[in-house]
């Protein structure tokens, strides 16, 4: 528990809220610094202005703020936060619940009233600490009172400079569990698992991949960073994991945008008759013959058929049954071609066990040198080449992972 | 000329890697050869995600219809090759292991037999001496 919620008990008229305090509380700057070896005591204009700001309106910035985010763009230039002002109606209440609780925890305090009772001398700074002791009291007797109101997306703004700036919620523990838990245990697809959590197909694909990572190192007993995990988690905002079953997820990111194709970045006029039935298919082999339709190349055609099965009315349970059997489908042929591709590279090589190590052998063509035997995807390493790997440019981090 | 298939070394240093390659024999080892046949890299990989035994393994790549035809032709393998080819069964294996390990076996008891014993040389001096007297 960080210091600065301890206090003392002195009864006193109780803040309901950290953030209607005074925070300009005039404090000595310091000459210097514990960690520093340096002897830097002339106190110029600026480290007076710096600490004038750390101990006023900079305080609250020091430490991170509970269950919370603490960024610059929640406070006002006095270091009041914003959103604190506007308490709902059951702040009020909440105090005589407060006080209540103090008296069972006053005999506990009385230790950190001897500590810290001389440096906050001010009256005013006694009562911002009290107000402080006061929140960390509701937090453990388990009301959700004391928790701060969520933030608004004005105070999600870590640079109060750059309003275009909002910082971004990441992924929660519980969720990132969840969505392991329902490809792994449960078995369902990558797919389906972007579509019920509304997280991105890639996002989903590294939450599962890391996520086996880590309990095979738990397996392993290796050493987690779960502290630092938990404490960056605290600092940021977060999607939360809904865990009704009939409630649909919070949507963590947009999960079905079209990514731009290098042959669509160009304007294109195509005049067609007005007799012609242009449709999306025609206006991708406009721009590229290979090119799919929109509607193929998404991450989620499937969403595009459901809906289709929505206007043409068939009811719920017909549509789920069409949905699975087109799911079922396209993961059979997917399957397929996989065994398909196993099986002709189990044809082509031939492993031969030895004493140390296998010998394994894969069958090739030297005709895949080409003509002029310079093809790059021939055979062997290749004669009157220089080498490219020490070029600029060259990326040399691998791209996939064997597991 | 003679024809030979042999290994052509290309890769880094400490990193050999060969190309299994058909060339003259008087040829330099880097010259540019008649055809590449396949590679060879003798750095042994780490077990592969699918192996039960978790074996380590050697990467070869060879067109094999095509080595098949230039042995046919009378192209001469060197060791390496050969024992590369043999074991894809286009030749017969050079040496066996067993093969060598029951000559040497062999040529250890004759060697014995050859040699007399000590204890048979005292009954010929006593013959020498009976022979003395």
């Amino acid at each position: 528990m960080p210091t600065r919620l301890r206090a003392s008990n002195l009864p006193s008229t109780v803040f309901p809220c950290s953030s209607i305090r005074p925070q300009s509380i005039p404090q000595p700057a310091r000459i210097s610094r514990e960690f520093s070896q340096s002897s830097c005591r002339q106190i110029t204009q600026r480290r007076r202005k710096f600490y004038e700001w750390m101990n006023g309106p900079g305080r609250m910035l020091k430490d991170p703020l509970p269950h919370s985010t603490n960024y610059l763009g929640a406070y006002d230039k006095f270091g009041n936060l914003i959103r604190g002002t506007f308490q709902p109606k059951d702040a009020k209440d909440a105090t005589p619940k407060a006080e209540a609780a103090e008296g069972v925890e006053g005999v506990e305090a009385k230790p950190d009233t001897s500590s810290e009772g001389q440096e906050s001398a001010d009256d005013l700074d006694a009562a911002v600490s009290r107000s402080e002791r006061e929140e960390m009291q509701k937090k453990e007797d388990g009301t959700e009172e004391g928790r701060l109101v969520p933030e608004t997306l004005e105070d999600l703004r870590p640079f109060p400079l750059n309003r275009y700036f909002r910082s971004q919620p990441v992924l929660s523990e519980e969720l990132r569990e969840a969505i392991y838990q329902f490809v792994k245990r449960d078995g369902h697809s990558l797919q389906l698992a972007s579509t019920t959590f509304g997280v991105s197909n890639e996002r989903i694909g590294a939450v599962v991949r890391l996520k086996q990572m880590e309990k095979e190192w738990i397996a392993k007993g290796k050493i987690l960073a779960i502290p630092y995990a938990k404490a960056v988690l605290d600092m940021l905002p977060t999607t939360p994991h809904v865990k009704e079953r009939g409630k649909r997820a919070i949507t963590h990111e947009p999960i079905n945008d079209l990514i731009v194709h290098p042959a669509t970045r160009q304007q294109l006029f195509v005049p067609v008759a007005e007799s012609r039935h242009f449709t999306r298919v025609d206006a991708g082999k406009a721009f590229d013959n290979n090119l799919l339709p929109a509607d193929e190349r998404i991450p989620h055609p499937e969403l595009i058929a459901a809906e289709k099965d929505n206007i043409d009315g068939y009811s719920v349970s017909e549509r789920q049954r069409r949905a699975q059997e087109r799911l079922e489908a396209e993961m059979a042929e997917k399957n397929k071609k996989k065994e398909e591709k196993r099986q002709a590279e189990l044809a082509s090589t031939k492993t031969v066990p030895q004493r140390r190590w296998d010998f394994v052998f894969q069958d090739v063509s030297v005709d895949s040198v080409g003509r002029n035997g310079r093809d790059p995807k021939g055979v062997g390493w290749r004669y009157g080449l220089p080498h490219q790997d020490r070029k600029k440019g060259q990326v040399k981090i691998p791209t996939k992972v064997e597991a | 000329m003679v024809l030979k298939i042999r290994l052509a070394r290309f890769g880094k240093k400490h990193t050999p890697f060969y190309n299994i390659v058909v060339a003259h024999a008087r040829t330099s080892p880097t010259s540019r050869p008649l055809e590449v046949l396949g590679t060879y890299n003798p750095i042994p990989q780490p077990p592969r995600p699918g192996d039960t035994h978790g074996r380590p393994w050697k990467d070869i790549k060879l067109d094999i219809s095509r080595a098949r035809y230039w042995v046919g032709v009378g192209a001469q393998p060197s060791d390496t090759a050969w024992r590369l080819l043999s074991m894809v069964g286009i030749l017969e294996p050079q040496y066996r292991i067993s093969q060598i390990q029951n000559k040497v076996v062999k040529a250890d008891s004759a060697a014995k037999s050859i040699i007399p014993p000590t204890q048979t040389r005292t009954p010929t001096a006593k013959q020498e001496g009976t022979n003395k007297a």
